[in-house]
């Protein structure tokens, strides 16, 4: 009696089963159109990803990179207490400056007020969180006062912006007041 | 005495053109300037070998990166810099500086206007008690040895290199935001421009190319420091076998940072 509920044809077993085999092979080719050729090459990620972060194009030079074309300046600023200070902090990036080895536009220079901010920026006393160590401060205006001058006078009227210590130096020689740093 | 340096100045041009001609300096000179224009291409290298490897993973390198907290002037030059080799959108920081105050009940204030990237021109005026401790904290992307942010993302899409580097591929961001909150140290947000995740990447393409991430490159005092622990001759291998304070950032989390603070104070977070 029991067999007459059991039946003898397979035919809907083997019906899902191609059904399930064909839903698998688009879901693969799926993948394989959808996927990236480099996916897995290395890891769960896009291989050539690396690359595409490798060739990210290069925007600031080093200070270095300044000096064939401004030698003159590149060398004070060398040999000047300053040769830490990244000319491009103070300019702006190469990139917006030489493309293919040509000048494509000028690098900004500040100016009057802004020469001022710019060497508070580092050299402000009144900011307490500066460590003595790196760097010596100055508080404005008593800075200018001490040395007897208008307090409107820049920065840059007595230390040249490359090399500060330059002209102190070569104004205390002349003074005869000496002075080996530059 | 105005007058006085202004001839003074114009003495030394003339000093420096002497010089030239007189050999003095022209000699050293050429040599350290290379024939024909510089270019983006071809600046000195820094890291030296670097440009000799072609290799996918440069695993024979380990690379650290070291914050001196105690050097740090708060200048923002690391900042500026950061964002003119992104180009990273206003208001977005892939790098920034913190401004810590501890005052004498130790309560602890933190700013970073504009990120540090205007520098700090004025000191803090709104603190009632007398200040204890002071000093800037600079951040950046700590390269977790076990970055969380690569274990939930759903796409691939960040991802660490064999030699450590976690970085991001934009072509296949979705941007859904999952690595952002899984940070512990917000350095991800999403750029406006390109509409996905994006993060500090130690400056892999410079790094590459055989330059100094750029931050390093341009910081004034040293607060930065870029090198290979496998070199027993470099400064990182050297400061972080010597008996200094140095720690990362949030070890409980366990994610492993290679981002290692010489003088970090215990308030930092
Ligand atoms: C390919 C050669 C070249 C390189 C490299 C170069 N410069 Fe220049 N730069 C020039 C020339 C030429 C001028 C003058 C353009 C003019 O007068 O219109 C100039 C002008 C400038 C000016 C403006 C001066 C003015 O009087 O307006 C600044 C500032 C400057 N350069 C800074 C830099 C810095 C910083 C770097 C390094 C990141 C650099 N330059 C690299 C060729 C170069
Ligand atoms: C501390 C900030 C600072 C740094 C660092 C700096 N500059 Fe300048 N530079 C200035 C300022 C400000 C001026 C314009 C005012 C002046 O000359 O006094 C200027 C002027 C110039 C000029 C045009 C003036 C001239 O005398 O021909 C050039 C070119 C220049 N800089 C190139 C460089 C290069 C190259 C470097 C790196 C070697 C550099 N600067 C580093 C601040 C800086
Ligand atoms: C990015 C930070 C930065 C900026 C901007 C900057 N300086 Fe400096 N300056 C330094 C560092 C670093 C030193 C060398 C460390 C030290 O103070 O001895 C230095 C040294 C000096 C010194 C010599 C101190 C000494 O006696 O040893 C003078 C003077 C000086 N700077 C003046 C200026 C002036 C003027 C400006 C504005 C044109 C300026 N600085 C802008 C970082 C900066
Ligand atoms: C009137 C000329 C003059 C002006 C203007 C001037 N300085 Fe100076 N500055 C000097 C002289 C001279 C020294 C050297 C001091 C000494 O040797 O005693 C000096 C020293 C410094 C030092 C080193 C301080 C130290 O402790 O050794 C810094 C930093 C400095 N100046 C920054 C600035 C800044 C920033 C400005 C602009 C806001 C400025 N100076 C404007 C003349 C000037």
């Amino acid at each position: 009696m029991q067999q007459e509920y059991k039946s003898k044809s397979y035919s809907h077993v083997f019906k899902i089963i191609l059904i399930l085999i064909a839903v698998l092979g688009l879901g693969v080719a799926v993948r394989a159109m959808v996927m990236p050729k480099t996916f897995g090459e290395f890891g769960h990620y896009r291989g050539s990803a690396i690359e595409d972060e490798m060739n990210r194009p290069i925007r600031n030079g080093t200070n270095a990179s300044c000096l064939v074309c401004h030698p003159y300046i590149r060398q004070m600023h060398l040999e000047g207490v300053h040769n830490t200070v990244s000319c491009e902090f103070c300019h702006g990036p190469m990139a917006d400056h030489v493309k293919d080895g040509k000048v494509i536009a000028d690098l900004p220079m500040k100016q009057g007020e802004e020469i001022k901010k710019l060497c508070l920026r580092c050299h402000n006393q009144i900011i307490r969180a500066r460590p003595k160590e790196s760097i010596k401060m100055i508080s404005m205006p008593q800075h200018l006062e001490e040395k007897h001058v208008r307090i409107d006078h820049n920065c840059n009227q007595c230390h040249n912006v490359h090399a500060p210590l330059m002209w102190v130096n070569q104004a205390k020689a002349i003074v005869g007041a000496g002075g080996d740093s530059k | 005495m105005m007058d006085v340096i202004q001839k003074e100045m114009s003495r030394d041009r003339r000093a420096f053109i002497k010089n030239v001609l007189s050999g003095t300096i022209a000699g050293s000179l050429l040599l350290v300037i290379p024939a024909g224009a510089m270019d983006l291409g071809n600046i000195p290298e820094q890291i030296t070998g670097m440009r000799d490897d072609t290799e996918p993973f440069i695993t024979k390198r380990k690379f650290a990166f070291i914050v001196d907290i105690t050097r740090c002037i708060g200048c923002g030059s690391c900042c500026v810099a950061d964002k003119n080799e992104y180009q990273v959108p206003d208001g977005m920081y892939r790098t920034w500086v913190e401004r810590y105050v501890i005052d004498d009940e130790d309560n602890v204030y933190v700013d970073s206007p504009n990120g540090g990237l205007d520098g700090y021109q004025e000191p803090r005026k709104d603190i009632p008690h007398p200040v204890r401790d002071t000093f800037f904290v600079p951040k950046l992307c700590n390269m977790c040895e076990h970055p969380s942010c690569v274990q939930v993302c759903p796409v691939g899409a960040t991802y660490q290199t064999d030699d450590g580097f976690v970085l991001i591929d934009a072509k296949r961001c979705v941007a859904c935001g999952y690595c952002i909150q899984a940070c512990p140290y917000s350095v991800r947000f999403i750029n406006p421009k390109t509409k996905t995740a994006d993060k500090c990447t130690w400056c892999y393409h410079r790094v590459r190319k055989g330059l100094l991430p750029v931050c390093v490159n341009v910081c004034p005092v040293q607060a930065r420091k870029f090198g290979d622990l496998n070199d027993k001759e470099s400064e990182v291998y050297k400061i972080l076998h010597q008996p200094h304070v140095v720690s990362i950032l949030k070890p409980g989390m366990g994610n492993k940072p290679s981002l290692h603070y010489v003088g970090l104070r215990r308030e930092v977070v």
